[in-house]
């Protein structure tokens, strides 16, 4: 009797040895280091510039600023847009700070309570 | 409606049937827009707090209220903000209103097991003599006392007070005045008779089935089944159906499948499994008839927290393969012919009956379009969605026909306003208990109720 198809006869598993390692094997020592500090450093662009201190510390006041809402759970953008559309007027260099640097999670990040997702 | 014009014909059921059975068509559909966008919520987060949402209701409603305070007493009134209150100076003050309650369930009372409480049962009212009122804004909040119906008032409504601060820290309230009528909608009714269904709390599933011929007989009149010619007639005006919540009935909640043991409960179905499906057979009825707006309820299986979202099309699949029917949210606001119709299937008004001493549901509804929100309790005591962006429940037109589902009565009043406002106010009874639905004639905005009975235990021949 033919034997019946499994989805493995069309895909079959294979055990991958040599150089075409798929990356995050971390059956190399050097190699575990590496990708351990990659994950630990922040996941920033290397090319674009750390946003300086004057930067946070003008988004730090304007999260505390009690005119605009709370500020916990929401991104600072939205937060932002929220006081714009009530009418509260919200400096406009804050909205140009945040979107140049978009991708920069300390630029971006929302309050969070204990500092995690629920 | 129907017994004044439908009267005369009678006597054609007594004739012999006419070669040429006349055929009514009905009233076409036209001039129907769902404006409930605010109650969809796409994608959704329950990652942040509640805070949110109160401080969007009073800087959203701020404005309005300052308008309010500006007009009634006086363009010169001082309006500060709590922490710039001074003692004794007579200023007005706009903020949200929380009621201290000692009796309101606390699920840290339920949970508290130092104590050994029993969970307090579920009572009518929560209202007790010992309540106070407290008004927040931003920063601070602050006890008030004075000419404020402290029973009457419930958590979550934007207020403004005028009075002045005291020695001891509270503030005493001479006069207090709340957002009022939005601003009224321009008027597009339809010129002929054109009528909407509405019916609530169809209670389908549950152990009695008394309901279910009063129900047929609901879809029979709709669609023109039932009557002489003249009612055949009628029933051709009506335009739409409106089922405004509770279309399964409080018995197809029961969670034995928790509270029993497994063995119990392992090859039983879930009671509103086959409620769903008469509900699926009874819109199918309906559904080739008349457009359907089918919003859900409390016992409804969807979401609890309001705004509940429509209830799924794979669970009513005979049904959906009809145009006609639309699954709205729970609140629903649409424009129908120009009549704009904003309603919720009453979970809001019966809250607030909890937690006030206001008694009748008329009363209640016609108070939250004077304050200017839909449900000023949530999130407080009732299921709400963490809004943060706006408050869609605030009231910012106001609408030609504003209901409720499941009231315990039927009651209507046409509501004025000052700058032309004309409200019908509904409030739409429990099908099952009372087997009334409502009738609204779109062209001048008045309501009957029509009532649908078959032979009681009482009946005497």
């Amino acid at each position: 009797m033919e034997k019946p198809r499994r989805i493995t006869d069309s895909f079959p598993r294979r055990r991958r040895r040599g150089p075409g390692r798929p990356p995050g094997r971390l059956k190399d020592k050097k190699d575990k280091d590496k990708v351990q500090v990659k994950v630990r450093d922040c996941p920033r662009d290397p090319s674009e510039p750390a946003p300086d201190p004057a930067l946070l510390e003008m988004l730090r006041r304007f999260d505390l600023s009690w005119e605009y809402g709370p500020c916990t759970g929401i991104t600072r953008l939205q937060r932002w847009e929220r006081a714009q559309e009530l009418g509260l007027s919200p400096p406009g260099p804050i909205r140009d700070a945040l979107l140049e640097h978009r991708d920069n999670p300390d630029v971006t990040y929302r309050w969070e309570w204990g500092g995690g997702q629920w | 409606m129907f017994s004044e014009q439908a009267a005369p014909t009678a006597q054609g059921l007594l004739s012999p049937p006419s070669a040429e059975p006349p055929t009514f068509p009905r009233v076409p559909v036209s001039g129907y827009s769902d404006c409930s966008q605010p109650f969809q919520l796409g994608e959704r987060s329950f990652s942040r707090q509640y805070a949110h949402i109160y401080a969007v209701r009073l800087a959203g409603m701020r404005p309005g209220l300052e308008q309010r305070v500006r007009s009634r007493w006086g363009n010169d009134v001082a309006l500060r903000k709590l922490s710039e209150l001074q003692a004794g100076e007579k200023c007005c003050v706009i903020g949200t209103l929380f009621k201290a309650m000692q009796l309101q369930p606390s699920i840290l009372q339920e949970i508290s097991e130092e104590h050994n409480l029993v969970p307090q049962p579920p009572l009518p009212k929560y209202i007790q003599p010992s309540d106070e009122l407290i008004l927040e804004d931003e920063l601070q909040r602050i006890k008030l006392e004075g000419a404020i119906d402290v029973q009457r008032l419930v958590t979550g409504t934007i207020l403004a007070v005028y009075g002045s601060e005291q020695d001891d820290g509270r503030f005493l309230v001479e006069d207090h005045c709340f957002a009022d009528l939005p601003p009224p909608l321009p008027w597009n009714g339809p010129s002929s008779d054109r009528f909407v269904l509405l019916a609530s709390g169809l209670g389908l599933g549950s152990v009695s089935g008394e309901a279910l011929l009063s129900t047929q007989l609901l879809v029979d009149v709709v669609t023109g089944q039932l009557g002489a010619e003249g009612e055949q007639s009628c029933a051709a005006h009506i335009a739409r159906v409106i089922l405004a919540g509770n279309l399964l009935s409080q018995n197809t909640q029961s969670r034995d499948t928790i509270n029993k043991a497994k063995y119990l409960t392992k090859k039983t179905q879930a009671a509103s499994v086959e409620a769903v499906k008469m509900l699926d057979e009874i819109l199918l009825q309906l559904c080739t008839s008349v457009p359907v707006d089918v919003m859900p309820g409390e016992f409804d299986p969807t979401n609890y927290t309001l705004p509940q979202q429509p209830l799924h099309r794979c669970m009513l699949p005979l049904a959906s393969a009809y145009a006609t029917l639309r699954l709205v949210t729970n609140p629903y606001q649409a424009d129908l012919d120009g009549v704009r119709f904003l309603g919720t299937s009453g979970q809001n008004i019966s809250d607030i009956f909890k937690y006030s001493s206001m008694d009748d549901y008329l009363e209640i509804l016609e108070w939250t379009l004077l304050a200017g929100h839909i449900s000023p309790t949530a999130p407080d005591t009732l299921g709400c969605y963490p809004f943060y962006k706006s408050d869609p429940f605030i009231l910012t037109e106001c609408p030609h026909v504003y209901f409720c589902g499941n009231a315990p009565h039927f009651q209507s009043k046409l509501l004025q306003g000052k700058e032309g406002q004309r409200v019908l106010l509904l409030t739409v009874p429990d099908f099952s208990t009372t087997q009334t639905a409502c009738l609204i004639n779109l062209r001048n905005l008045t309501c009957q109720p029509i009532t649908f009975s078959g032979f009681g235990a009482d009946y005497e021949d």
